[in-house]
């Protein structure tokens, strides 16, 4: 068998796995303590990296080093909102019962690292602008993403019968991914203050490597552990949603015994 | 085919105003809600014609869009209730089309009634008479896609006893694009420039409403009635 | 074990109207029925009876697509109904509510009902009125009717359009005697002209004219295990 089909049918096969609740939960037990450790070693490398290793930035001096957690909760921010719209795209055109799951956990977690990204821009702010607030396009943007994972949050939690909070929820994520460019060039179009792109820029990055390099962990680091609390959530939101079948009930039994 | 299509658009228009014309109280309602959200603004600031001149364009764009939203929570509720939804939603042929006609009903009971009234708010603003053809030609294009985007709002929290709170948390930072480019063609406007680009990307916002609107608002109504 | 037992009185045909296999649907948490087989055929009324909260309505639901099933699956003429857009054209819904506009008179609401089918009887339309005899009526608006009147003026829409199928939910509640056997003649029609009726009660059917035509399907409460 070549290479691409094998790796073709182990997906599908994951797919497939992670589809049914009961298989994502066992797969789950392995996975998390895995991303929990990674997530702790990138995040504690990159951290010791970048407040002692790295050089101080030559105009904002220490002050900079914020940027450590700034830019990669607006990475996760983002690409948890994308992660939502997928996941919900996904469970509304193939009924995959996870994938709303997966979305719905993501969405306390995206809006999470949205809210550390505007108070930790609002801080860095303070000193550079000598303000808490500007009406800069990127920190308006990060507000306007706050109020979309708000809306599909607060839509999930309004309905009684689950199917229909999950469809729901799903719609408006797909509809507010479709939004979010318009959004965002029409932020961008209306305010201009800001400084241009800081890590990806056209020809390569600007920022000597001994600046980057904790920052690519960190932003590493921030992925492994939005991977590892959403596994922990979804694992939790599985055991109540399937609480009445009979692997969850076989399952509680065990665990119970087993502390006695 | 293509007559049939058109009869379900126009049915369903026509129904609406029917029905709205029973009811002139609720037809009235954003009308006055938008004349006074707006005059409450002068209330609120020192009293400073050259002020209000600046933001009165800006202030109308918000009451515009306020009471937009206030409107939006009959779109559907009241056919949920006597169970005229159902009977549309099992009727399905041609859903989105059906749909397409009550939001432009609707429209023209709000959207295009609040663009005809801005001119005499405008006055009240002491605007200026360059600025309040830009303002109504902003709110024409600007709130068919406020209505739009509104409806799918409207259809996903159709079941809900108490929608109106949440209908604003999902769709109001849907209406941001709209909002900027509508209330910024007036800066632009006011230091000379250009505006051709912001009525291009009104229209351009508006087309992609008009088009993918309709498919989101049947989905919404198909996926929370039951 | 299948729980829904049929006393089916037609020979096992070939091809079967409208065929349920091992249809089972959740509310919520609770399993509302599991394993239900039935089938339908022309000339037959399908009566379901059960007690109140066995999903009898959510069954209805169910057919016309209005509500999603867990497992099993729906069939008109052997083809499953989400794909086949015959059935939405053949088959009518009659449900709790009415589906009526209170603010347009008994005439315009059937005309609309009418129109969408792209038809336009007058004749007709007073035709039904006279036979659930509520001719009267014709110019009131519907707010002004009591409520037996209303459920007749729903089932003067039956009347409106051929359509094989009728779907109807507790069709006698609200309705006194007189109203009831008007109701029952047109069901009769309806099944001598070739028609089929799904209906549900919440007991078994006295010795009326409609029950030579009816098999019944019995929902038993369930016992809410997966």
């Amino acid at each position: 068998m070549n290479p691409v089909s094998a790796t073709w049918n182990f997906l599908y096969k994951t797919y497939h796995r992670l589809a049914s609740p009961r298989e994502f939960y066992t797969i789950a037990q392995y996975t998390t303590p895995v991303f929990g450790v990674l997530a702790f070693v990138l995040l504690l490398c990159g951290a010791y990296l970048g407040l002692f290793k790295a050089p101080a930035d030559y105009q904002q001096g220490d002050s900079f080093r914020i940027i450590y957690v700034h830019v990669p909760a607006a990475w996760l921010s983002l690409m948890v909102y994308v992660t939502i719209a997928t996941a919900a795209a996904i469970g509304l055109i193939w009924r995959m019962k996870m994938a709303f799951v997966v979305a719905i956990c993501s969405a306390p977690l995206g809006a999470t690292f949205t809210a550390l990204a505007l108070i930790t821009g609002s801080i860095w702010g303070k000193p550079i602008w000598g303000t808490w607030w500007t009406w800069d396009a990127r920190l308006t943007s990060e507000l306007i993403l706050l109020f979309l994972y708000f809306g599909v949050i607060a839509t999930y939690y309004a309905f009684e019968e689950r199917k229909t909070a999950e469809k729901a929820m799903a719609m408006l994520a797909v509809v507010g991914v479709v939004i979010v460019p318009i959004i965002h060039y029409s932020v961008e179009w209306w305010s201009s203050l800001h400084q241009g792109a800081t890590v990806f820029a056209e020809g390569g990055p600007r920022m000597p490597a001994d600046m980057l390099t904790p920052l690519i962990l960190m932003i590493f680091g921030f992925m492994f552990f939005y991977g590892y609390a959403l596994f922990i959530a979804a694992q939790n939101m599985v055991l109540n949603n399937e609480r009445k079948s009979k692997w969850v009930r076989e399952l509680v039994t065990v665990n119970i015994n087993t502390t006695h | 085919m293509n007559a049939l299509l058109l009869n379900t658009l126009t049915l369903y228009f026509r129904r609406e105003w029917q029905l709205m014309f029973r009811n002139t109280g609720t037809l009235v309602q954003p009308l006055v809600f938008f004349v006074i959200i707006a005059l409450l603004f002068p209330f609120s600031l020192p009293v400073d014609l050259d002020l209000l001149e600046k933001i009165g364009g800006g202030v109308i764009w918000v009451s515009a869009v306020l009471a937009t939203l206030l409107s939006l929570e009959r779109m559907f509720h009241g056919d949920y209730l006597d169970g005229t939804l159902e009977q549309l939603l099992i009727h399905h042929r041609y859903l989105p089309l059906a749909v397409l006609g009550k939001v432009i009903a609707h429209w023209s009971a709000t959207g295009l009634l609040l663009s005809l009234m801005s001119p005499f708010l405008c006055l009240a603003f002491n605007v200026p008479v360059e600025q309040i053809w830009v303002l109504f030609i902003g709110l024409m294009l600007g709130t068919p896609s406020l209505t739009l985007l509104g409806a799918i709002g409207a259809a996903l929290t159709v079941t809900l006893h108490r929608g109106g709170v949440l209908i604003a948390i999902i769709i109001l930072p849907l209406y941001i694009p709209v909002l900027i480019f509508g209330a910024g063609m007036l800066s632009q406007q006011v230091q000379g420039l250009e505006i051709l680009s912001q009525i291009y990307t009104l229209a351009a916002i508006l087309v992609l409403a008009l088009t993918l609107a309709p498919f989101a608002i049947a989905a919404a109504l198909k996926a929370t009635i039951n | 074990m299948p729980n829904a037992e049929s006393n089916s009185r037609s020979p096992s045909t070939t091809e079967k109207l409208i065929s349920v296999t091992n249809l089972c649907c959740s509310r919520g948490e609770r399993v509302l029925f599991n394993d239900l087989s039935f089938t339908a055929n022309t000339g037959e009324c399908v009566h379901i009876v059960g007690p109140n909260g066995t999903g009898k309505t959510t069954l209805l639901r169910t057919l016309c697509g209005l509500n999603g099933s867990d497992k099993g699956d729906i069939r008109w003429l052997g083809q499953p109904i989400s794909l086949s857009d015959a059935f939405t054209h053949q088959a009518v819904y009659i449900g709790h509510k009415d589906a009526l506009k209170n603010e347009l008179t008994a005439l315009q609401n059937l005309r609309f009902n009418q129109q969408l089918e792209s038809i336009h009887d007058e004749d007709a339309l007073e035709n039904s009125l006279l036979r659930l005899k509520i001719l009267a009526c014709a110019d009131l608006p519907v707010q002004a009717l009591s409520f037996g009147q209303r459920r007749r003026l729903a089932f003067a829409k039956l009347l409106l359009y051929p359509k094989s199928v009728w779907i109807l939910d507790e069709p006698f509640t609200g309705i006194d005697a007189h109203g009831r056997t008007l109701i029952e003649n047109l069901c009769v029609r309806q099944l001598k002209d070739g028609g089929t009726i799904i209906m549900t009660h919440h007991r078994s059917l006295q010795e009326t004219a409609l029950r030579t035509y009816s098999k019944e399907v019995f929902i038993q409460p369930q016992e809410s295990i997966l």
